[in-house]
Formats: structure tokens, C-alpha cells, sequence
């Protein structure tokens, strides 16, 4: 092992790699709140995260139906209605009540069947229902409105194909015609269209940046709280590559684990997956680093990080769609590893992109982690001279 | 006369330490005015336009032609290739070029035309859910108005008035009406709301933060005894204590071990809780007020295109002021009872962070799993926010969200009372500074 050159200046930084990985780990498993952060936690995110979304699809969605028809007709959509899957109906006797329960949460939409809805389609006017739901919650209001429009849609067809085969139509054939163009569905990659399938694989990469972030920034606000923060270049590698492994290894438990636990698409392209990680990781442990030698303190990251998640989340171009943000945020985005990592993983992992098919990922990683070394040389360069000319070392 | 002094000490020992310490001044200023700021420029463009996905035309008849028109045409999507194989559209995908793609099979139009079945097939990207979500409805839309078009059209071929042809095609029609944000504005679904969630974290942040240094620094019984104190002469003495409060005198060589000897002579003396509530209140009163004022730009920013009852508006205002409250004292409990700033920050980081996936507002709360709910239920965000949606969103009556504002305010006594009395703990105990 070569020895360093700035050596006499900090005895107990561990100035070669291998002395200052060991160093390092040691101190994680010394420490209660860094091991907390950088282990247990991931952990228990692993299933605590997933938990409210484990029934995955959104079914038996709460509506009322106002019939003011009293009609065969009308109980015929409400027969259908009730047996939608998607919809839990119960009758409300006029508007108001309906809207009351929607204020109080009870409901999430209700359909409004008019008077004279049956006589009208006998007699081969235009006729309407009316479904109102709650724009308020995207997700219920989708689900409100597509369970009523199969509901009516359903019975519609029923009578216009009655009608077809009064006029002399073949039965089958009339059937067929209800729909003039078909369209068939198929989702890809996450085929269950579950919540927890489309938001965790991304949040999980979101939660090893932030703990890890704030593992490594505490340790080293601690170290320079102790003034042992100053050592070479080698040994940051060090530390590095310490705080890495083991994040690497949370990576592995989420990829392995955790995913498979909760049956999301995964390991579609394990070795890319593991190749991404072991260039995550590093890039986010030395981007602690840097937090780290800015802070100075060990709460301070714990302070800082811990709201920056969510706007995090938004602007990595996952769950929005990244050319719908301000120019500006565009580009300032591209700082935060989640920004390319989010999406290098879940192609890789949950779709099976290949390694090449998400190359500009992997350029923007490793062009990170030469920035944030950059920056970390920087801050090195400005924390180091005065406390290792004191060289007063704490135990 | 007591407590009011111990109000406006405490107020006063917060200022000063404010004033010298940016970091902290930034964690009520600067930090959460950028983070309202910033959340609603994210959502800025309040809708999502121009998706992009791809085609596979194998039939290049007029009919495909007029669908990859009315797909172009679609605000919501737009069609940013054409692809010759399946191949080349999959690697699209995988590239996350294109979010999903249509596929027109051969003889489409002559198959249609002639009554047979010819489906189009969408393949979409259902990995992207938010995406996912919009191309399925923007193309089952355009599809839906193709088929109408067809069918009609055939109606007509065969005799039928084309007002007559619209209702046979569809007897029964269904009016589609969204109450409350009808035109799914992105800004008022997602930013007004996760802007509470984030003032929450950043408040129980500064609720751990407040007391929990002073616990780390060894500093609790200073305080109590600056705001306690009847002759002003001890002035001088607690100055210059202050002035070196920062971690470092936490190592073992500084000059701390005269601490805990003053401490506990300290620790002898009475206690008297209203004191400490008093002088809590003072301690907290600039983030109580800086935090006013964000609650007051984050429903400003909300109230902005719509017109909202102004009884609405103020017990909006009033839940998220004591939202605030509530959430300093407990990041406050969280410190105080584990005696440790760090345990604290991290007991706050894992109940506030993930709690507005657990609020139901992304995820509906009827969806979230029954045991889940639990957890839901005693999150304060989760009645904040149904609050928010009720009064703000859905023009509720306020007599509806009356109860929920009862509740945090009961939770914030409560919370305020039982961080008084862990206080009083702390005080007792300085054997348990210090810890980190």
C-alpha cells in the first residue's frame, strides 16, 4: 500500500484506502444515528412506503345514484352500476344529499338519472345521464366516471342492439356493431397498472439517495465536529467506498427483496441494475461528502434534508413529466442524482432497457460523481489547513 | 406579570441566537418562502400537454390517416413518430422517446368498412402511471370519437337523418361533468396541497430543532433560568455563556464539565410549569409567526383563480396556522422524550416525510390498505388536508370542516401541555444533556 504524503499531518484520518474504508465502517457501526440512517432506515422504508398502497387498484369506489325516472330503464343502469367492480353505489333521493355526502367524504361522485329517461330513449330522442364526480381527487374521479360510463354504456348498447334486431339485423352481427372501432389496452412493464408499482421502484431510489445522503453528511459533520474530517485523497476514496458498499447492499436488498415482496415488475435487467448501483451509490456518497464538509455539523443534514424529498420527487421528470417544468428548473434538475437515476433504474430494472439504451443515464452519473469529487476537493482544500496544523486528535 | 416576562425573554434568547446562527434563521425564512415558491413554479404549467407517443401504421388507408390526425390533434398527446417495426418502436419505448404506441392493423379500413372487428392496439408505458394514465384517456377518447364518426356514417349510408343516425348509435348519452377543478389543473390538485405537507415537515423540523439544541448543548437549564430569573443582574453572567454554544463543547477536553455541577444545583430548584409553557410559547413565537405568513402565501397562492367564500378561506387558514403549531410541538415531544436533538430530527423525517403518501390525496384514502388507515388517521396532514380539499376545493359548507379544526386544536393543547411537562422532565434530568 503507498503511503501518503500528507500523513504526519492527521494521524487517525486513516490516510490509505484500505485503513480509512476500515476506519470508516467502523465508525458507521459505532455510531447509533448513522447506522440508524444508512441501514434501518431503508429497511423499514422497505415496507413501510409500500404499506398504504398494498390493495394496489382502486376498487369500490363509494357513489350515489340519484333515479328520478323510477323507471325499468333506469333500474336497469343501477342493477349494472351496482355490479361494476369499480363502483359501491347506494341512492340518495335528491341532489343535495348526494353532494353532502360528497362533502363529507362518504362518496366520491354520484349520477343523476333525469326524468323521463325511458320514455325519451323509447321514443328515439337524445337522452342523457349526468355523472359528476370529484375533481378534486384525480384518481377516485377517473374511477367514478369510467364505472359509470361501462354501466350505461353497457345498457345503451343492449338497446340499440334490440333495436338493430327489430329492424331485421342478425343478432351477432348487431352486437359487434356496438362499437365501430375497437380499441384493446395493453400496458406494459407494470401490467397490473397497481399505485404502489408505478410509485415505489421510483421512491425507493429517492429514499437511497436521502438516507444515504444524510448518513454520510452526519458522519462527516461529526467527524469535523471531532476535527477528524482531514485526510487525503486517497483516503476520501476510502470513506467512499465504505458508505457505498453498504448502500449498494440496501440497493440489492430493494432490487432483491422488497420488490419481489410486494410482486412488482423487477430484475428485468439484474446486471444493469447492478452496474447502475455501484455508480449510484458512489455518487451520492460523495455528494454526503460535500454536504458534509458544508454543514460541519452532525444534526445539521438530518435539519436540511429530510424536506427535500418531495420537490426532489417532482422535478426528477418521474412522476411529471420533466418538459412541463420551468426552463430553468430543466436544467437545475440535472444536480440531483436522483434526476438521471430514477429513470436509468426503472428502465433498467422494471422495463429491461439495455445498458446502451440507457447510456446518457450512466454519462450523467459518472459526470456527476466527477463534479461532486470536484467540489468535495474544494471543500477539502478549505476545511483541511487549519485543523491539521492543531492536530489535536480526539479518541 | 411572571409568565409575560418569561414570554418575552425566551422570545428575546430566540431572536439573538436567530440573528447569530443563518442556518437555522434559514430553516424559518429563507427555506420554507423558497420551497412555496418553488413547488407552485413547479407545477406552473398546470396541465400536462403533448405526451409523446408513436404509430405503426400498417395500413396507410384514409380512415388510419384521419386517427393519426385527430391522435395529432389531441392537446394531451402528440404523435412524435411514425415507426416501420414493432423493433424500432419497443427501443423507443425502452429509450423513453415515446410513452406508449398505436397500433393501426393492416386492412383496418376495409375491415371496418365491412363490419368486421379490426381492433387498434395501444400499448402504453403503464411503468410512468401519471403518463400512462393520460395517453389512455386521450387516445380511448379519439378512438371513441372515430367509431362515433363511422358508425354514424353508416346509419346514414343506409337511410337514416344524421340527428337521428347520433342518438340510434347511442341511445342513452352521458354527460361527463368534473365538480371542483374541472379543468384538472395540476398546480391546484398537486402543488396546493403537497405545499402543506411540506411546511408540516419543515415545522416539525424546527419543533425538534428549538429545544432539541439546547438539549445537545447543554443549554435547557440556561434558558430556564434566563426566562425565569427575577433580578435582571444574572444578565451579564448568561451572555457570555451563549456566545460559546456551539457543539464543539461537546468534546471531551472543552470546558464542559463545569456544566452539569451548575446544572444540578439547578435541577434542586422548583420547576413551575406554567413558566415553561410561557417561555415554550416565547421560544417558538418567531416560527409561529414566520410560519403565519407561509400558511398565509400557500393559501393565497390556492385562492388565486377561483372565487372561494371568505369564511372558507379563514378556517382554511386558521387549520394550517394550527397545523403549524401542531407540528412544532410534536417535533418538540419527539426530542424532549427521547433527550436527543438527532433522535428527534430522525422520529420527524419518518412520520412527517412519507405523510402525504399516506394523506389520500394521490392515492385515494377508500384505497389505502385497512391497516394503513390507522396510521392515516392519526397523521395530522391526513384532516389538514381534507380540510384544504373540502374548503377550498369543493366550496364545502364550513360547518362540514368545523370538526376537523376542533381536533387539531384540541391535538395542539394537548401536544403544547404535554411538551411543557417533558420539558419540566428535561430539566430534571441534566445528566441526559448532551447526547447526540
Amino acid at each position: 500500500m503507498p503511503k501518503s504524503n500528507l500523513a504526519p499531518q492527521h494521524t487517525l484520518s486513516a490516510p490509505t484506502f484500505f485503513a480509512s474504508f476500515i476506519q470508516t465502517l467502523t465508525d458507521i457501526f459505532v455510531d447509533k444515528g448513522v447506522l440508524l440512517m444508512l441501514i434501518i432506515a431503508p429497511i423499514i422504508y422497505g415496507f413501510f412506503y409500500p404499506w398504504p398502497y398494498s390493495t394496489e387498484v382502486v376498487n369500490h369506489v363509494p357513489v350515489g345514484i340519484i333515479d328520478n325516472d323510477n323507471s325499468n330503464l333506469s333500474r336497469t343502469i343501477i342493477r349494472y352500476a351496482s355490479a361494476s367492480p369499480q363502483l359501491d353505489t347506494q341512492r340518495f333521493i335528491n341532489e343535495h344529499a348526494a353532494k353532502e355526502a360528497m362533502w363529507s367524504n362518504d362518496i366520491a361522485g354520484y349520477m343523476i338519472i333525469p326524468t323521463g329517461l325511458e320514455r325519451q330513449v323509447l321514443s328515439g330522442k337524445a337522452a342523457n345521464v349526468i355523472v359528476l364526480g370529484n375533481g378534486g381527487y384525480f384518481i377516485l374521479n377517473k374511477n367514478v366516471q369510467l364505472g359509470f360510463l361501462q354501466a350505461v354504456s353497457t345498457v345503451s348498447a343492449g338497446i340499440e342492439v334490440k333495436k338493430s334486431v327489430a329492424q331485421g339485423a342478425y343478432a351477432p352481427t348487431a352486437a359487434k356493431n356496438t362499437q365501430a372501432v375497437p380499441l384493446k389496452i395493453m400496458p406494459l412493464y407494470n401490467q397490473t397498472e397497481g399505485y404502489g408499482a408505478y410509485v415505489v421502484p421510483a421512491v425507493s431510489i429517492l429514499i437511497l439517495q436521502q438516507t444515504l445522503l444524510m448518513a454520510t453528511a452526519m458522519l462527516i459533520g461529526t467527524w469535523y465536529e471531532q476535527r477528524r474530517h482531514a485526510t487525503s485523497i486517497r483516503g476520501w476514496l476510502g470513506r467512499i467506498m465504505a458508505l457505498s458498499l453498504l448502500s449498494f447492499i440496501m440497493g440489492c436488498f430493494y432490487y432483491g427483496w422488497a420488490f419481489e415482496l410486494h410482486h412488482y415488475a423487477r430484475g428485468e435487467n439484474m446486471l444493469g441494475s447492478l452496474l447502475f448501483l455501484a455508480l449510484f451509490c458512489p455518487t451520492v456518497a460523495t455528494l454526503g461528502c460535500v454536504l458534509g464538509l458544508w454543514f460541519r455539523q452532525r444534526e445539521r443534514s438530518l435539519q436540511i434534508l429530510i424536506f427535500s424529498s418531495l420537490p426532489i420527487f417532482f422535478v426528477s421528470g418521474y412522476p411529471w413529466p420533466a418538459d412541463q417544468l420551468p426552463d430553468i428548473l430543466q436544467a437545475v434538475r440535472w444536480l440531483f442524482p436522483t434526476t438521471p437515476a430514477i429513470n436509468t433504474s426503472v428502465q433498467l430494472n422494471q422495463m429491461g432497457a439495455s445498458v446502451s439504451q440507457v447510456a446518457s443515464g450512466f454519462y450523467v452519473l459518472v459526470a456527476l460523481w466527477l463534479f461532486y469529487f470536484i467540489l468535495l476537493l474544494l471543500f477539502r482544500w478549505r476545511t483541511q489547513p487549519q485543523s491539521s496544523s492543531q492536530n489535536k486528535t480526539a479518541g | 406579570m411572571r409568565l409575560i416576562k418569561a414570554f418575552v425573554r425566551s422570545a428575546a434568547y430566540e431572536r439573538r441566537f436567530l440573528a447569530k446562527s443563518p442556518w437555522d434563521l434559514a430553516m424559518v425564512v429563507w427555506i420554507p418562502l423558497a420551497t412555496v415558491i418553488l413547488i407552485w413554479w413547479i407545477f406552473s404549467r398546470t396541465q400536462i400537454t403533448d405526451l409523446p407517443i408513436g404509430v405503426i401504421d400498417q395500413d396507410h388507408s384514409p380512415l388510419a390517416n384521419t386517427l393519426v390526425r385527430y391522435l395529432e390533434a389531441s392537446p394531451d398527446i402528440t404523435v412524435k413518430q411514425l415507426y416501420h417495426s414493432p423493433a424500432a418502436a419497443k427501443d423507443a419505448i425502452l429509450q423513453r422517446d415515446i410513452y406508449a404506441i398505436v397500433i393501426i392493423p393492416p386492412d383496418f379500413s376495409r375491415n371496418i368498412l365491412s363490419g368486421k372487428p379490426s381492433p387498434l392496439v395501444l400499448q402504453v408505458n403503464a411503468q410512468y402511471g401519471t403518463h400512462s394514465g393520460i395517453i389512455q384517456k386521450s387516445v380511448q377518447s379519439v378512438v371513441g370519437t372515430l367509431s362515433a364518426g363511422v358508425e354514424i356514417q353508416r346509419l346514414v349510408k343506409q337511410g337514416m337523418a344524421p340527428s337521428q343516425a347520433a342518438i340510434a348509435y347511442s341511445p342513452i348519452g352521458i354527460q361527463r361533468v368534473s365538480l371542483f377543478n374541472a379543468a384538472t389543473n395540476y398546480q391546484q390538485f398537486l402543488a396546493s396541497t403537497v405545499i402543506p405537507a411540506l411546511l408540516h415537515i419543515l415545522a416539525m423540523v424546527i419543533g425538534a430543532t428549538t429545544i432539541g439544541r439546547e438539549l445537545r448543548d447543554k443549554n435547557l437549564g440556561h434558558w430556564y433560568r434566563f426566562i425565569a430569573r427575577s433580578r435582571p443582574d444574572l444578565t451579564v453572567e448568561n451572555g457570555d455563556n451563549c456566545d460559546n454554544h456551539t457543539p464543539n463543547n461537546n468534546m471531551p477536553n472543552n470546558k464542559t464539565p463545569n456544566n452539569p455541577l451548575k446544572n444540578q444545583l439547578h435541577a434542586t430548584q422548583h420547576v413551575s410549569i406554567l413558566v415553561v409553557l410561557s417561555g415554550l410559547a416565547g421560544k417558538y413565537f418567531w416560527s409561529t409567526l414566520a410560519y403565519s405568513l407561509w400558511s398565509a402565501l400557500a393559501i393565497w397562492l390556492t385562492i388565486q383563480q377561483q372565487a372561494i367564500a371568505s369564511a372558507s378561506i379563514i378556517a382554511t387558514y386558521f387549520g394550517l396556522v394550527i397545523l403549524m403549531m401542531l407540528s412544532f410541538w410534536l417535533g418538540a415531544i419527539f426530542t424532549l422524550g427521547s433527550f436527543s436533538l438527532r433522535t428527534g430530527l430522525s422520529a420527524t423525517g419518518f412520520i412527517s416525510a412519507p405523510s402525504y403518501a399516506f394523506a389520500g390525496v394521490t392515492f385515494p384514502y377508500i384505497a389505502i390498505s385497512d391497516s394503513a388507515k390507522h396510521w392515516s388517521d392519526i397523521l395530522p396532514l391526513t384532516h389538514y388536508l381534507k380540510l384544504h380539499i373540502a374548503q377550498l376545493q369543493m366550496q364545502a359548507p364550513v360547518a362540514i370542516s368545523l370538526p376537523i379544526i376542533y381536533g387539531l386544536t384540541l391535538a395542539t393543547l394537548i401536544a403544547m401541555l404535554l411538551t411543557a411537562l417533558l420539558s419540566k422532565r428535561a430539566l430534571a434530568h441534566p445528566e441526559r444533556w448532551g447526547a447526540r
